[in-house]
C-alpha cells in the first residue's frame, strides 16, 4: 500500500530530516539543551517513528524495520556504540503498536504513549550505558537530571509538532 | 502474559539480549584499543556526516541571524570594555613574538626541532551533539584526511575542552572534559605557583553540580593557592604541552585525608561550542 502514495517518498525523508535535527539542535543551542547538570536529549526521530504508527492507517509502513535502521545509525553516528538504540528503537514502536491497539488513539492519549515511549528509551539507554562503564550517575541522578528534562522537551515536541505531522501525512496520502 | 511470552517470542527476546551485550561490549572495547574504528563504521559515519553538513545549513543560518541580532544589541557595552583589553593585549603581543622569535633561535643552536610546546591547529566545526545524557560528545567536520587523530586535544576560545574519541576520514567525535565515563579525562597537567614552582598530576573527573574539573592524586606539599594557572605538561600521548585547562577554583583534601584534591575552574565554557581548535603536536608522539 505505502508504494502507490507520496509517503514512500515522504517518510523516509522525515524520518532522516528528524534524525539530523536531534544532533544540530543539540549543536546549536547548547545553553538551552545542556545546562550542566541538566541534560535534555531530543528524540525527534522517535516522535517521527511513534507519529507514523498513529497516521499510518492500513498503509502498513514496516516501521519495525525503520526504527532498526534509524536506531543503527543513531549508535554508530551520534553514540559510537552498537547495540542499544538499534533495539530500543523497535522495541518502542512495538509497545506504541500495541498500545494503539489498547485504546482509541487521539492527541491526548497519544501524549501518553509517547510519555512511557520516552520513559522507557531513556532507562533502557540508561542502563546500556551503566553496562558498558560510560556512566557512574546513580539512578536517582538520572530520574533528575535526565529523565525529567528529556520528557519536558520531548512531550513540548509532540505538542508542537502533532498537529503539522497528520496534516503532513493526509496530504502526502492522498 | 502467558501469551506475551510464548515460547518464540522468549527466544526472540534472549537471542536480541545477548546480541546487544555482544555488540555494546565490542565496540567499547575497540574504542578502547584501536585508533580508528572498523573500516564499515567509519565509512556510514562519513556518509551519515556528509548529509549532516546540508541539514546543518539553514538551521545554523537561523541561528546565525538571531544570534547577529542580540550580538548587536550588546555592541556599545563590549566594545568599551575590550577596548581596555586591546591595549594590554597588543603589549603581550609584541612581547610574545619577540620571545618566540629568542625561542627558535635558541632552538636552532641546540639543534631542536619541535619541543613538547609546538603544536599546529586544525580549525573544525561542530555539526551535531549526541543527543544522550551519558555522552558529552560532539562531532566535528574534520577527520583523519586533516590530521586529526584519536587523544588529541582540543581547544575552544582560551582553553581546552576535551579529547578526540573517534576518528572517520571526515569528521571525528570529541569527548569533552564534562564526560563522567571511566575512559575519559585522563589529561596529564602541570600546575604553576605563584611562586613559580609547579606541581605535576592527572585530572581525574567533573564535578555536574558546580562545573568544575577535578584533580585528584595529589600528594606534592607545595602550596597551591586559588587562581594559580593550569596547563597540559605534555608527558605522554599525543598532547602538546603549555595548553590552557583553566584555574585553581579551592583546594581541599581527598575523601581519605591523605592526598589533596584539586578543583579547577575550566578556562572556557565547555557546554557552548561551535568552533573547535584541534592540537596536532609536532614533536614525536609516544603512542
Amino acid at each position: 500500500m505505502l508504494r502507490v502514495t507520496k509517503l514512500r517518498y515522504g517518510f523516509p525523508i522525515g524520518l532522516l530530516l528528524f534524525f539530523y535535527l536531534d544532533g544540530i539542535l543539540g549543536a546549536a543551542f547548547p545553553r538551552q539543551l545542556f545546562s550542566a547538570p541538566y541534560a535534555m536529549s531530543s528524540y525527534l526521530v522517535v516522535l517521527w517513528l511513534v507519529l507514523s504508527v498513529f497516521f499510518e492507517d492500513e498503509l502498513q509502513i514496516p516501521l519495525t524495520v525503520w526504527a532498526a535502521i534509524a536506531g543503527g545509525f543513531f549508535d554508530v553516528y551520534y553514540t559510537g556504540i552498537w547495540g542499544i538504540f538499534v533495539f530500543v528503537f523497535p522495541i518502542v514502536v512495538a509497545l506504541t503498536r500495541a498500545c494503539y491497539k489498547a485504546f482509541p488513539i487521539n492527541f491526548l492519549s497519544g501524549l501518553l504513549v509517547y510519555f512511557i515511549d520516552i520513559t522507557v528509551i531513556c532507562t533502557l539507554s540508561y542502563f546500556g550505558n551503566l553496562v558498558v562503564h560510560m556512566t557512574s550517575a546513580s539512578f536517582a541522578d538520572m530520574l533528575v537530571d535526565s529523565l525529567a528534562p528529556t520528557l519536558a522537551y520531548n512531550l513540548a515536541a509532540y505538542v508542537i509538532l502533532y498537529f503539522p505531522v497528520q496534516w503532513l501525512f493526509n496530504r502526502l496520502r492522498n | 502474559m502467558n501469551k506475551f511470552f510464548s515460547n518464540r517470542r522468549l527466544v526472540i527476546v534472549i537471542v536480541c539480549l545477548i546480541v546487544s551485550f555482544g555488540l555494546m561490549s565490542v565496540s567499547v572495547a575497540i574504542r578502547n584499543k584501536r585508533s580508528t574504528p572498523p573500516l564499515v563504521q567509519q565509512f556510514g559515519n562519513d556518509v551519515v556526516g556528509l548529509v549532516n553538513r546540508v541539514v546543518a545549513w539553514p538551521v545554523s543560518g537561523l541561528k546565525g541571524s538571531v544570534t547577529g541580532f542580540s550580538d548587536l544589541m550588546n555592541t556599545y557595552q563590549e566594545n568599551q570594555r575590550l577596548k581596555g583589553q586591546v591595549q594590554e593585549l597588543a603589549q603581550t603581543k609584541v612581547h610574545d613574538q619577540a620571545v618566540n622569535q629568542e625561542n627558535q633561535k635558541l632552538k636552532k643552536e641546540l639543534k631542536l626541532n619541535h619541543s613538547l610546546t609546538d603544536y599546529s591547529p586544525v580549525t573544525a566545526n561542530v555539526i551535531a551533539r549526541t543527543p544522550s545524557a551519558w555522552q558529552n560528545q560532539v562531532i566535528i567536520d574534520k577527520g583523519e584526511a586533516a590530521g586529526v587523530k584519536k587523544n588529541m586535544p582540543v581547544l575552544s576560545g582560551s582553553g581546552i575542552v576535551g579529547r578526540v574519541s573517534e576518528v572517520n576520514r571526515t569528521n571525528s567525535k570529541v569527548e569533552l572534559l564534562s564526560n563522567s565515563s571511566e575512559s575519559a579525562n585522563r589529561f596529564a597537567v602541570t600546575i604553576t605557583t605563584k611562586s613559580g614552582k609547579t606541581v605535576n598530576g592527572i585530572l581525574s573527573g567533573y564535578n555536574h553540580d558546580k562545573n568544575l574539573i577535578e584533580m585528584g592524586n595529589v600528594t606534592s606539599k607545595t602550596k597551591i593557592q586559588k587562581g594559580d594557572k593550569v596547563a597540559t605538561s605534555g608527558l605522554g600521548g599525543v598532547m602538546p604541552a603549555g595548553l590552557f585547562v583553566g584555574k585553581v577554583a579551592s583546594t581541599g583534601t581527598d575523601n581519605y585525608g591523605l592526598a589533596s584534591k584539586i578543583s579547577i575552574k575550566p578556562a572556557t565554557n565547555i557546554s557552548e561550542l561551535s568552533v573547535v581548535t584541534v592540537a596536532v603536536r609536532q614533536a614525536q608522539t609516544t603512542n
